[in-house]
């Protein structure tokens, strides 16, 4: 009978436990797509990346686990929130209490089950397009990757059985220990104005020392390795949590202990409502900022290994193409481009050298960067070779004792690198020959074939990736490789990019697989929470449209209280992302490249998410004209 | 000479559309209230009572009819014009308190003249006197869940009396309080009509509490059905309205 009763009335309720069952389903699909990733071993094994940063993942595992079982707990609390009336009032009928923890139990263990079930599938649907989409997208083998894969419904089944279990045995035990009367009264139940203290200034102390802990941890990444990776993550995480549950109700009372700012229009209302929100959400406050640092960092993070694969391409080589030879396409394809510089140069090669004409190079004297990876400076520009040739023979790459009867001078460095880096594409090409840089007589003297290398520098490598990669193509059947299996390596630009990409790629899939996941996680969380209470606060919209408030203010009152609910967790989150981004200077070359693209994505959902919760909030509160 | 505040005539409410089932609240209700009057007005559950009050107070909008309060037309205000007329020229007191929760006693009363754009110094001002009048400058600085019942229903007078408005409509102020309470309100609400000249339009289904009144207006089925003048002592006044009850009561048992 009482199963009936609680099937109907559930029935009833049904758009709130679709909140419910939405947010449930959403934490069990990220949890689901992430297990893919990690126990995917055919695929993390294939892709060296996402092995070389497994502890980066295992980390996020851990956060991702945290958070889900933080948000389970709310999310179950909000269930008894939704049935404690009802279930009081059965009670208050002659129901006994040990059939009632028992329905509630069953109840919250059927949601959890129906959920589980859902979520595994949207889970699998998600894997598949997303994942497959985001790899599609990055140029990345999706070997091994399965968006089906058994040991991953199993762990998330295992997780979310136990939290569930859990879950539903603290919820009876608290429908249990509660009385019939604080039941059916929960509605009637006042914000206590707690008055913080010197334990609330302890705390807030406490959790800005954990904070800088924390960033001082990311910062000195570069000397404390692994350690500081770990210290920033942990006291990071708690100092966010405790600055929330301390500083935050601090600097609202204080905003409200202004007078004047408080007697202004509907400000005491507006300031009153915000502290009660601070006071009740600091839990789900501090798991959003660490949510929002961990997609928009994830997210950041990808995108700054992307760009530091060009950046570290372009450490090596100012000339975008490297052309020996160049073919009809070649020259083709090059007319097609915007071509800042270009530069053709002769060499002559016999057997036993490789000859390039040294009033050729000096009468255009080629760029040569001026950065390294150790000291990479974004600011240092390629510099062009000022340096003179006096003598008639250089050579590089010889053996000192090896006389050929004339004189070498050693190349000057500048040369040497610009002929090794630019000019020298394949360490096959020349089979080991070394190379001398000759005048005019010489070189004319040379009996052998004569080459051209044309070097070129296009306004944007990127946009014509495909056409230099069609060239870089056919330099490698120009070289023959000497057996036909091995593969021919070009150190062109291109070539470098192509390696480093493949490298990074894998990072950067990982940065927006988990950046997605987090940001969705975070934006269902708060809206959630803030919907879930809100009928609690129509009675005091009601009084107050009715002696006399106008409804325009009343909507702008929610706007503002609103805002600011959601403006301290992302503040904190963007900073946190600002500091943690530290810790990849040591991988990277500028974390920092292109964080706007990040920034902008989480602050267009979040705007997105606040107008969506400001409407539907107000459709809550806001009572019907008359 | 007497100027009438409220002013109602012939004002009616029906609930429901057209063609549907309808049904009548108000049926052709008319009634004055003149300035520094304490009127109270009576009925049985169903009479129409609250709606009366509701469209007095112009929460709801009257099917027929005309209410000018304080010179002011209400009936074809807008809703803006409406919420600044409610905010400025009435002053409530629910059964329930109305205060909110989350605000101290001193923010609630504070409340209708922020709205206004008072300043803050002469609100502090104003909210002092108004305490000191219902003798609440104690508890000031609480909330209301730390004060006792008639503490705040005291606020809440203070509150709807604060920005002087031109009739202070009370809606069962005594309901949920203990009779010591009960008495010491409706005692400082007779003080304010007679010292301080506060025009008070009281709903009530208690005769204890209405024989408080100047004058009391009995509503059935939507109509007025008749109305008292307190000539002699309160005692005699509540056996007069105890009649009228009965009266009406045993009208209903003809039925």
């Amino acid at each position: 009978m009482l199963l009936k009763l609680s099937l109907s009335s559930m029935k009833k309720m049904m758009k709130d436990y679709l909140v419910l069952l939405v947010g449930l389903v959403i934490s069990i699909s990220i949890f689901y797509m992430f297990q893919t990733l990690a126990l995917n071993s055919d695929f993390t094994k294939g892709n060296s990346v996402i092995k070389s940063i497994q502890i980066v993942f295992n980390v996020g595992a851990f956060l991702l686990a945290l958070i889900t079982i933080f948000y389970i707990f709310f999310a179950n609390s909000f269930l008894l929130s939704l049935r404690r009336k009802e279930l009081g009032m059965y009670m208050v009928l002659g129901a006994k209490k040990g059939k009632i923890s028992q329905i509630l139990f069953l109840e919250t263990l059927t949601m959890g089950i129906v959920s589980l079930v859902i979520g595994t599938i949207v889970g699998i649907a998600l894997s598949s397009g997303i994942g497959v989409l985001l790899m599609n997208l990055l140029e990345i083998s999706a070997d091994g990757y399965y968006p089906f894969y058994l040991p991953s419904v199993w762990m998330t089944w295992g997780f979310f059985m136990v939290l569930f279990l859990l879950t539903s045995t603290i919820n009876a035990v608290r429908l249990a220990r509660a009385t019939e009367l604080d039941l059916i009264r929960a509605e009637q139940q006042t914000d206590d104005v707690k008055a913080k203290g010197f334990g609330t200034v302890l705390v807030a102390i406490l959790g800005v020392a954990l904070v800088a802990v924390g960033y001082y941890g990311l910062i000195e990444i570069m000397t404390l390795q692994l350690l500081g990776f770990l210290i920033g993550a942990i006291a990071t995480t708690i100092g966010t949590y405790l600055l929330f549950i301390s500083l935050l109700p601090v600097l609202v009372q204080a905003l409200k202990r202004n007078r004047k700012l408080n007697d202004q229009s509907l400000n005491a209302f507006t300031f009153a409502q915000l502290r009660f929100r601070v006071n009740n959400l600091t839990k789900i406050l501090g798991t959003v900022a660490m949510l929002i640092a961990l997609g928009v960092g994830a997210m950041a993070g990808g995108l700054a290994f992307q760009k530091n694969v060009d950046l570290i391409a372009n450490v090596g080589h100012v000339y975008d193409i490297s052309l020996h030879d160049p073919v009809s396409e070649d020259q083709e394809a090059l007319k097609k481009m915007t071509v800042l510089e270009q530069n053709t140069y002769s060499y002559k090669v016999n057997e036993d050298a490789v000859y390039y004409l040294k009033d050729d190079l000096l009468a255009h004297p080629p760029l040569i960067s001026t950065n390294d990876m150790q000291n990479y400076d974004p600011n240092k520009e390629p510099e062009r070779i000022a340096e003179p040739l006096p003598a008639n023979l250089y050579g590089m790459n010889e053996d000192k004792d090896e006389k050929t009867g004339q004189k070498l001078e050693e190349l000057p460095d500048e040369w040497y690198q610009v002929i090794s880096q630019e000019f020298t594409i394949s360490y096959k090409m020349y089979d080991g020959k070394p190379v001398r840089v000759v005048d005019q007589a010489t070189f004319a003297s040379v009996k052998g074939n004569e080459h051209t290398v044309v070097i070129a520098k296009v306004d944007d490598f990127l946009k014509y990736k495909q056409d230099i990669k069609a060239m870089n193509q056919r330099q490698k059947e120009q070289i023959k490789p000497a057996s036909e299996d091995e593969e021919v390596y070009l150190t062109t630009k291109y070539g470098t990019y192509e390696s480093v990409y493949a490298f990074t790629s894998g990072t950067m899939f990982m940065g927006f697989f988990l950046g997605v996941a987090f940001l969705a996680m975070m934006a269902s969380c708060l809206m959630f929470k803030i919907l879930s209470g809100a009928t609690r606060d129509r009675d005091r919209y009601s009084m107050l449209r009715k002696i006399g408030v106008r409804k325009s203010l009343l909507v702008g009152s929610i706007y503002k209280e609103l805002l600011f609910v959601f403006l301290f967790p992302a503040l904190m989150g963007l900073t946190h992302v600002l500091v943690g981004m530290q810790m990849f200077s040591f991988i990277l070359l500028e974390p920092y490249v292109n964080i706007w693209v990040p920034t902008v994505i989480f602050v267009v959902i979040y705007a997105l998410y606040y107008l969506i919760t400001v409407r539907l909030y107000r459709g809550i509160v806001l009572p019907k004209e008359v | 000479m007497s100027v009438a505040v409220l002013e109602v005539k012939d004002v009616q409410k029906v609930y429901g559309k057209k063609g549907e089932s309808q049904s009548h609240a108000l049926k052709g209700v008319s009634l004055t209230i003149e300035k520094g009057e304490f009127v109270g007005i009576m009925g049985p559950s169903g009479s129409g009572k609250t709606t009366l009050l509701n469209v007095i107070s112009t929460l709801d909008r009257p099917t027929g009819g005309f209410i000018q309060i304080a010179g002011t037309n209400i009936t074809q205000m807008k809703q803006n014009q409406l919420a600044d007329f409610r905010s400025q020229k009435l002053g409530f007191i629910f059964q329930d308190f109305n205060l909110l929760e989350n605000l101290s006693i001193y923010e609630n009363i504070a409340l209708p003249l922020s709205l206004q754009g008072v300043s803050s110094k002469e609100i502090g001002a104003k909210v002092k006197k108004v305490a000191q009048t219902l003798g609440i400058e104690e508890i000031l600085s609480k909330y209301p869940v730390q004060v006792s019942g008639g503490q705040k229903q005291r606020a809440a007078a203070a509150r709807a009396l604060v920005h002087d408005p031109a009739i202070l409509l009370a809606d069962e102020p005594t309901g949920a309080l203990d009779s010591k309470n009960a008495k010491s309100l409706l005692e400082t609400m007779t003080d304010l009509n007679e010292n301080h000249q506060v025009s008070i339009m009281m709903v009530t289904h208690d005769a204890f509490s209405a024989s408080y009144c100047k004058r009391i207006l009995f509503i059935q089925d939507g109509n007025l059905y008749t109305e008292i003048h307190r000539t002699g002592d309160r005692q005699q006044f509540f056996k007069q309205i105890l009649d009228v009850l009965a009266e009406l009561g045993a009208s209903h048992d003809v039925r």
